[in-house]
């Protein structure tokens, strides 16, 4: 960045570049409106997804409960779309109205995809009402084909919308390396602007991300019904239907740090120093947070599993282990919160003996870290795994084998994860990064071929009894709403992470921030805005849920059998 | 019901607070702006020094790398019995006293890799302004050494071409560019630094491509084409190091320099 554009930065400041918002300034102004769009969008994109897999569940399975679980939150979508609605026009005015420079900019290299997002959005929301409206009428044969293929096409429209927002964001990020401050941004073409460096890993970052999410926030409301129901009946759709949130939750959880560890790899290699920070730098306490986070909600995730358990006839066998997995996945959450490398003052340094603790440093590093989240997904999987098959006795003849072949994958799967993880201390970090490839490759491929063993040995499977649903303690249902919150939270806390570490900058290097504001705050205030922005959005989707209950009562139906209800994923 | 209510109000609560105390009770490390410098004709040494102390510990974000021995040499405590950096950075380079030596490092911090790290470290011109590089040159000086930067050295890394860019030309006062404008490619070679990472003969690293035999694969068009726009052509193998090479020695090198350069490589079949 030249001195002389600096100056002239700094003097089209004073011309109105910038304006301030009333008591709370304007950064909190933007941060509260773009984090709670932001949650919205994630909701009304994470929910859709999980709606069409419940409805294709329903046809393929021939599950009305599925069919009825879909239309229930689509329902909910539409009041949600509105509101993420009305908080992106937030975003857009305030932004506009506040940082009128850095809008035109933005808007002199991304107006045609700005105008294209706009119209898909209003196809979106159309697609969404003929997907709501429409279920009744295109129920049965052919026609319920039709209505499926609306709900894929709605989620085409959302992601493709998402995808587009994401390249702003990340051009602010990482813009290509030929764009200098120097650069008019009418004379940059559109194309290369959002083929950056982060485009890609956000996208799949945030799809995931979205998945969680919804499955999520499925749970929270069906934790919420189930502990307002009146009747059994009503208890043990909810308990179900919030058991099958908690799955999809937890098993896109599981696949989340990899397309986390991608999009960080970009970053590094868009500029390493931009990595430091993020990692090493002032934000490295961050991490730690996050750890102790997703510690969180690998433990209420597999508490509520484990809880679960006690209302599968034929679970018993399998109680013994669970506190195995919960020593796995203590120490595992420790190891990933101890910090490495951080600032520390010179008094900090000498109380430490060095600039890394003697005995925990050695527990800092990527390897030690790699090996405990890979574990902590390996006993996440198994936890899954021993829930799939607790009321059955496997009958097909090579069962005792396969059960053996599983076991075999699993201890193999950690040995690779361990091996790695020790060898990784013997070696540049350049090697050392290579290795989590083998550590991830073992872990998905364990899980991929397990699982595959797992549902051909459930075929003809004796049961040993029908899940009980509704039969579940209160507290299994705040572990929902535990991870309902802590998700929200920290989908918060990466989002200031991933802002953050443009420092200074409304575009890295390119264009500066000269506001009051400019200085990126510490996490402490960090939290009280997340905590805020988390609170309002709890506020309005319990609103929302409210208003969804008013116009019309619940959807669950009483099944058949409500009691042979299956496994997800039987 | 009200009390389920209030028990999910006060779950949810407390988990926010919980998070948000936690938050607040780790050290709270905020990412300063580098402060601009408007340092007169008349500015002292102990003015540049606190400056760069400033920035140092702070906005410049020096203390991520080079505060912890790992990443990066720390500056500021002894390194082999050399003493902190103000002490040895004068027998870095032969030739080079310590102020070129520290202004080129930051500047072109890949000129001069010190064995045994990596080349992370970014180019500060793009983020500092030349007061402010000049002040953490003060600044780095006094840890040990001498501090001989002084208000002439300012205006004329400013004035200099490629200055803002990370010219070296610029950071290199009373001297002609690398090798102090010597045409001998040898020289040349180890004054930009290329052997902190390409190997040519015995000497050099190993993480780009190797020189030693670079005639016989590239025509003496493309190899001023890799030493001007280093990003343009990458080596199969090499991928993940684009934007690793400095591209500034159009502006760091003479026109000899470089055909010398050029012609000494493309003779290397």
């Amino acid at each position: 960045m030249t001195d002389g554009l600096l100056v002239l930065q700094a003097a089209a400041d004073t011309a109105n570049a910038y304006r301030d918002f009333p008591v709370i300034g304007s950064r909190a102004a933007i941060w509260i409106a773009a984090e709670i769009h932001l949650m919205f969008a994630a909701f009304v994109l994470g929910v859709p997804i999980f709606a069409v897999v419940a409805e294709a569940i329903g046809i393929f399975g021939k599950d009305q409960r599925y069919d009825r679980l879909a239309k229930e939150f689509t329902r909910l979508l539409l009041i949600a779309y509105s509101a993420t609605a009305i908080w992106g026009a937030v975003l857009v005015f305030l932004l506009s109205t506040l940082y009128s420079k850095f809008w035109a900019y933005l808007t002199a290299i991304f107006a045609v995809s700005m105008w294209v997002y706009v119209s898909l959005f209003f196809v979106e929301s159309f697609t969404l009402y003929l997907y709501y409206y429409g279920w009744d009428r295109w129920k049965y044969g052919r026609s319920k084909l039709v209505h499926l293929g609306l709900g894929i096409l709605l989620n085409i429209w959302g992601t493709t919308v998402m995808f587009i927002a994401d390249s702003w964001l990340t051009y602010m990020m990482t813009p290509p390396r030929d764009i200098t401050p120097e650069t008019s941004p009418t004379s940059i073409k559109l194309w290369h602007a959002i083929l950056n460096h982060t485009w890609m890993p956000i996208n799949i970052h945030r799809l995931i991300g979205n998945v969680v999410f919804g499955g999520a926030i499925v749970g929270a409301y069906a934790s919420y019904r189930f502990l307002a129901a009146r009747t059994d009946e009503e208890r043990a759709h909810y308990d179900w239907m919030g058991y099958v949130g908690n799955f999809i939750a937890i098993s896109a959880l599981i696949v989340l740090p990899f397309a986390g560890y991608w999009l960080g790899r970009e970053i590094y290699q868009y500029d390493q120093s931009m990595g430091i920070t993020m990692m090493g730098g002032f934000m490295s306490w961050l991490w730690v947070i996050q750890a102790f986070l997703i510690a969180v909600l690998f433990l209420a995730g597999n508490y509520y599993l484990w809880v679960g358990m006690g209302r599968i006839p034929g679970a018993e066998r399998y109680r013994p282990y669970t506190k195995w997995l919960l020593v796995v996945l203590v120490l595992g959450a420790l190891v990933w919160g101890t910090p490495h490398t951080m600032i520390a003052d010179s008094r900090e340094l000498a109380a430490m003996g060095g600039s890394h603790h003697p005995l925990l440093g050695a527990l800092g590093v990527m390897s030690a870290k790699n090996t405990a989240v890979n574990l902590m997904i390996l006993s996440t999987f198994l936890s899954f795994l021993l829930y799939r098959r607790a009321n059955i006795r496997q009958v097909v003849p090579w069962a005792k084998t396969g059960t053996r072949i599983q076991a075999g994958m699993f201890v193999i799967a950690a040995a690779i994860v361990l091996f790695f993880g020790i060898r990784g201390y013997f070696v540049e970090a350049i090697v050392r990064i290579g290795y989590s490839v083998y550590q991830v490759g073992s872990v998905l491929a364990c899980i991929i071929f397990v699982t595959l063993i797992d549902v051909l040995m459930a075929r003809g499977a004796q049961s040993l009894g029908a899940i009980q649903w509704g039969k579940m303690p209160p507290r299994s249902q705040y572990a929902l709403f535990i991870l309902a919150v802590t998700f929200t939270w920290l989908m918060g806390l990466m989002g200031f992470a991933r802002s953050g570490i443009r420092q200074h900058w409304h575009v890295w290097q390119i264009m500066q921030d000269t506001t009051k504001y400019a200085a990126t705050p510490a996490l402490g205030y960090a939290a009280i805005m997340i905590s805020t922005c988390v609170l309002i959005f709890l506020s309005l989707v319990a609103f929302i849920f409210w208003l969804g209950g008013l116009a019309e009562k619940s959807t669950f139906v009483p099944a058949v059998s409500p009691v042979e209800a299956p496994h997800v994923g039987d | 019901m009200w009390a389920t209510n209030l028990r999910i109000i006060g779950i949810v609560l407390g988990v926010l607070a919980l998070y948000t105390l936690i938050a607040n009770k780790i050290p709270q490390v905020q990412s300063e702006v580098p402060k601009a410098l408007n340092l007169g004709s008349n500015v002292t040494p102990e003015q540049l020094v606190s400056a760069g102390d400033q920035l140092f510990h702070g906005a410049g974000g020096c203390t991520a790398c080079h505060g912890l021995g790992t990443r990066a040499p720390n500056l500021l405590t002894d390194e082999k019995g050399l003493g902190p950096i103000g002490a040895r950075c004068g027998k870095r380079e032969p030739g080079k006293d310590c102020k070129a030596y520290l202004y080129e490092s930051l500047v072109n911090p890949r000129a001069y890799v010190v064995p045994g790290y990596e080349p992370i470290m970014p180019e500060m011109g793009r983020t500092l302004s030349p007061q402010q590089l000049w002040a953490l040159v003060a600044f780095l000086e006094s840890q040990g050494g001498t501090v001989d930067v002084s208000a002439s050295d300012i205006p004329a890394a400013s004035a200099a071409p490629g200055a803002n860019s990370g010219g070296g030309a610029a950071g290199a006062p009373k001297s002609a560019g690398i090798a102090n404008g010597s045409t001998d490619p040898m020289e040349i070679i180890r004054g930009a630094g290329c052997i902190g990472c390409h190997k040519i003969g015995t000497e050099g690293g190993a993480i780009a491509p190797n020189l030693t035999h670079v005639g016989s694969r590239l025509s003496q068009a493309l190899i001023r084409e890799c030493i001007l726009k280093p990003d343009t052509r990458v080596s199969k193998g090499y991928e993940k190091f684009v934007g690793v090479m400095p591209k500034t020695f159009g502006n760091m090198l003479t026109g000899a320099q470089l055909e010398a350069l050029v012609q000494f490589l493309a003779s290397h079949k």
